[in-house]
């Protein structure tokens, strides 16, 4: 059992501070993960923890001791560390790589015996590099080699192991065998670990706990869950996010929405017929592009409908897998009728929706323009024996337009807009 | 699948001690047939007689009685501190190369990169152009002279390149490149001040030549530095293998770096200017002679350094007898044999292994 306190430290490159009072406990058999921006002192507070970059101000320990007071050599047989990447300068077999990492614990003359050999090929068996141990490092691909230096890591036997945004430069496979087997370790060797990302998934699928770092500073830290909020992902990275469970994986999961770019409010209100999952991705450009945006009649467990809840987009409703009522399709006349415009996406249309279009219809006729975005042909969309594309032949005669883009579709919004605001000026 | 990595292993590890017995069996070729080459016709057996006669214990064993004096005389006073400062200094440089290319993990850095070869010039030309302290003591002044220079500007580009507690080796280098021009340009200038005669002598000692190294106290003056640098080095081989990983991770590996890199660096320059001072510049044994080394013994350290040691060692006694009897009369300056030899084989070993150096 051991534990890791970064105890006030303060970091700075020359006159410039790049860690303010940074204050943290790990424990053996934790995974604790640093988040933050390119430039958030990660990979300083990184440097620091293990003994590369003194701290200004503060105390680093392993237990009691201040690593900083120790021997280079005794705080190697507690902490191994794996950086980014490793450009090896000469070409040693895998093997010897690994068996590098007896190195803290041979006396200077000693050869590696026949017990490193066997914490080695343990390792690599582990890492699953032992099939090319007598190849040259020089020769593998990125991923064997981080491979092979996790395998190095793991032969220092070590108690802290510190990885350095460890997958970056990996496949997406190699990135989850990595990190599958480093949370493995965590788990059954009980290692304590502290890693650096800047994949906040990655965070949020392996991570215990989390530290957000923005300017050098703790901005949350904590429990994966309490910490990984669109809140704060939002004060760290200016990114607008939606965190919510990986219908999968069951896993927090962060999704980027857009960039806080401030957009002049549009005056057009938007509504949207859509589902299936046709309607998200217009849903986000159009707010993104300033609009104001509905939608429906949408069944709730909808993909569309959970987008629309998610990015906060008023929704008329209907209950799972039902058939559209008519109070329903009130309702959503009602909303319609408080829109300047109303799309039509390429969903799919049955028996249950059909009413969809008999809404656009009917908001056709009171003037509402009325746009179909089309990206393909009808008939595979179909399921009411041709009653839907005889509605949408109907619209377009009686004046609805046709886009085939979400491009497009801004395009025409956009056009709309200006239009609308002379009218409104003059 | 591979069972047996960890055999091969064990089995590469143990031939080591292979490598290092023949490569020894072949420098005691090398340095007999040294010994044989030159003006006066001396026979092998009879070489081999005065040899051991040497050695204590084994010279009541053979019989000398049929060796003329003169042979003797010339084997023991003029072939032998000759031959035998040939292997001293090739394996000064060899073994400095070792060590520069393990701190710096490049593959073209040499004995001379951070300025031990500017400083050595510097310190000849002013002895020999401006005759500073022609005589010091009885000692040669401009041995002297090249190995106080070489030394000096070594420690001078080592204390500008510390940034805070760290040195960094990008700066070490670009330092070194710097210096190195300033002092060459200086060089160049006195060069052109000189007469012909010290300019011809300059000329000599600049591509290098070991034609003044006919004395036993050349000898001493570079074996101390050998043996000294060569025990270092030996002393922190395993920590030059986790170099190769990068300074980072070797001080995450128990490596106290930067005092790792003062040790060396002082070692093998301190190698490097004792052979520059007796032979003058001797150019590509310090850069081929690890890469040669080390596509037979593999990158290791441990065996990389003794085996380097004993091929540089080789290397410079076959080139310096090739300087001997290449123009007849005269002698050709062994550091044109070595560069005239060096560069062709080293760009065929670059061909030959297209792997290799990923930096």
């Amino acid at each position: 059992m051991v534990t890791l306190s970064i105890d006030g430290i303060e970091c700075s490159y020359g006159s410039v501070d790049v860690l303010k009072d940074i204050n943290f406990n790990v424990k053996s058999g934790e995974f604790l993960g640093i988040l933050g921006p390119n430039g958030s002192g990660k990979t300083t507070l990184l440097k620091s923890i293990s003994r590369v970059l003194k701290p200004k101000k503060g105390a680093i320990l392993i237990g009691t001791e201040n690593i900083y007071n120790m021997k280079t050599v005794d705080v190697a047989k507690q902490m191994a560390v794996v950086p980014q990447s490793t450009p090896v300068s000469f070409d040693f077999t895998a093997l010897e790589v690994v068996l590098m990492g007896r190195n803290p614990h041979m006396a200077r003359f000693k050869m590696e015996g026949k017990k490193d050999l066997e914490i080695a090929k343990k390792s690599m068996e582990l890492t699953r590099t032992w099939e090319f141990a007598d190849r040259p490092v020089t020769e593998l691909s990125g991923g064997e080699i981080q491979r092979v230096i996790i395998a190095r890591a793991l032969t220092q036997e070590p108690q802290i192991l510190l990885l350095d945004e460890p997958t970056t430069h990996l496949d997406i496979s190699n990135q989850l065998e990595i990190m599958d087997l480093i949370k493995h370790l965590c788990e059954t060797q009980k290692l304590l670990i502290v890693a650096v990302f800047h994949d906040f998934n990655l965070a949020a699928r392996y991570c215990d706990s989390i530290i957000l770092l923005k300017d050098g500073k703790i901005v949350a830290a904590g429990k994966s869950n309490d910490t990984l909020t669109s809140e704060n992902v939002k004060k760290v990275f200016s990114v607008n996010t939606i965190v919510k469970n990986h219908p999968i994986t069951g896993q927090l999961h962060v999704i980027p929405i857009s960039r806080p770019i401030i957009l002049q409010p549009k005056s057009l209100i938007v509504h949207l017929i859509c589902g299936g999952g046709t309607g998200s991705p217009i849903m986000k450009t159009l707010l993104d592009e300033g609009y104001r945006v509905t939608a429906g009649v949408l069944n709730l467990l909808d993909t569309d409908q959970e987008t629309a809840q998610l990015l906060s987009i008023p929704t008329t409703n209907e209950a799972p897998f039902s058939p559209i009522t008519t109070e329903a399709h009130k309702a959503n006349l009602q909303m319609i009728s408080k829109a300047n415009v109303l799309v039509v996406t390429p969903t799919q249309f049955g028996d249950g929706n059909l009413r969809n279009l008999d809404a656009a219809e009917t908001a056709l006729k009171q003037g509402i323009p009325t746009v179909l975005l089309e990206n393909g042909p009808m008939g595979e969309r179909d399921f009411t024996n041709g009653k839907a594309t005889e509605y949408l032949k109907r619209l377009k005669t009686k004046g609805a337009t046709t886009v085939k883009s979400t491009s497009e579709l801004v395009q025409f919004l956009d056009n709309l807009e200006l239009k609308n605001n002379k009218e409104n000026n003059h | 699948m591979k069972q047996d990595a960890e055999t091969s292993h064990l089995k590469h590890v143990s031939h080591w001690k292979l490598y290092l017995v023949i490569l020894l069996i072949l420098f005691g070729i090398v340095f007999v047939l040294s010994l044989n080459l030159g003006y006066a016709h001396i026979p092998f057996s009879d070489i081999l007689k005065i040899l051991s006669k040497q050695v204590p214990f084994l010279n009541d064993l053979v019989d000398s009685s049929g060796i003329s004096n003169t042979s003797e005389v010339i084997i023991t006073q003029l072939r032998l501190p000759r031959v035998i400062c040939g292997a001293l200094v090739g394996a000064s440089l060899a073994t400095a190369g070792v060590i520069y290319q393990g701190i710096f993990r490049n593959p073209m850095a040499d004995p001379y990169v951070i300025g031990s070869m500017s400083g050595a010039s510097l310190g000849a030309a002013l002895v020999l152009v401006l005759g500073v302290g022609v005589s010091f003591l009885g000692v040669n002044t401009l041995q002297i002279f090249a190995f106080v220079c070489s030394f000096a500007t070594v420690l001078a580009v080592y204390s500008i390149s510390k940034t805070g507690s760290r040195v960094p080796v990008t700066m070490l280098l670009l330092t070194g490149i710097a210096i190195t021009y300033f002092q060459s340009a200086i060089v160049t200038f006195l060069q052109t001040v000189a007469t012909d005669k010290v300019h011809r002598g300059l000329a000599f000692w600049l591509i290098g030549s070991l034609s003044s190294t006919e004395t036993w106290s050349d000898v001493w003056s570079v074996f101390p530095f050998l043996v000294l640098g060569f025990v270092a080095a030996y002393l922190y081989s395993r920590d030059l293998n986790v170099l190769a990983l990068g300074e980072d991770q070797a001080q995450h590996l128990g490596v106290e770096i930067e005092k790792l890199k003062r040790i060396l660096l002082i070692c093998a320059t301190l190698m490097t200017a004792a052979a520059v001072s007796i032979s003058g510049l001797i150019g590509f044994v310090g850069l081929i002679i690890p890469h040669l080394t080390r596509l037979i013994v593999g990158p290791d350290h441990r065996i990389l350094l003794p085996t380097s040691a004993v091929v540089g060692a080789s290397f410079l006694m076959i080139s310096d007898s090739i300087a001997r009897v290449i123009m007849g009369s005269g002698e050709a300056p062994v550091g044109v044999i070595t560069a005239l030899a060096g560069g062709p084989f080293f760009i065929y070993l670059l061909r030959r292994k297209k792997r290799g150096y990923t930096m």
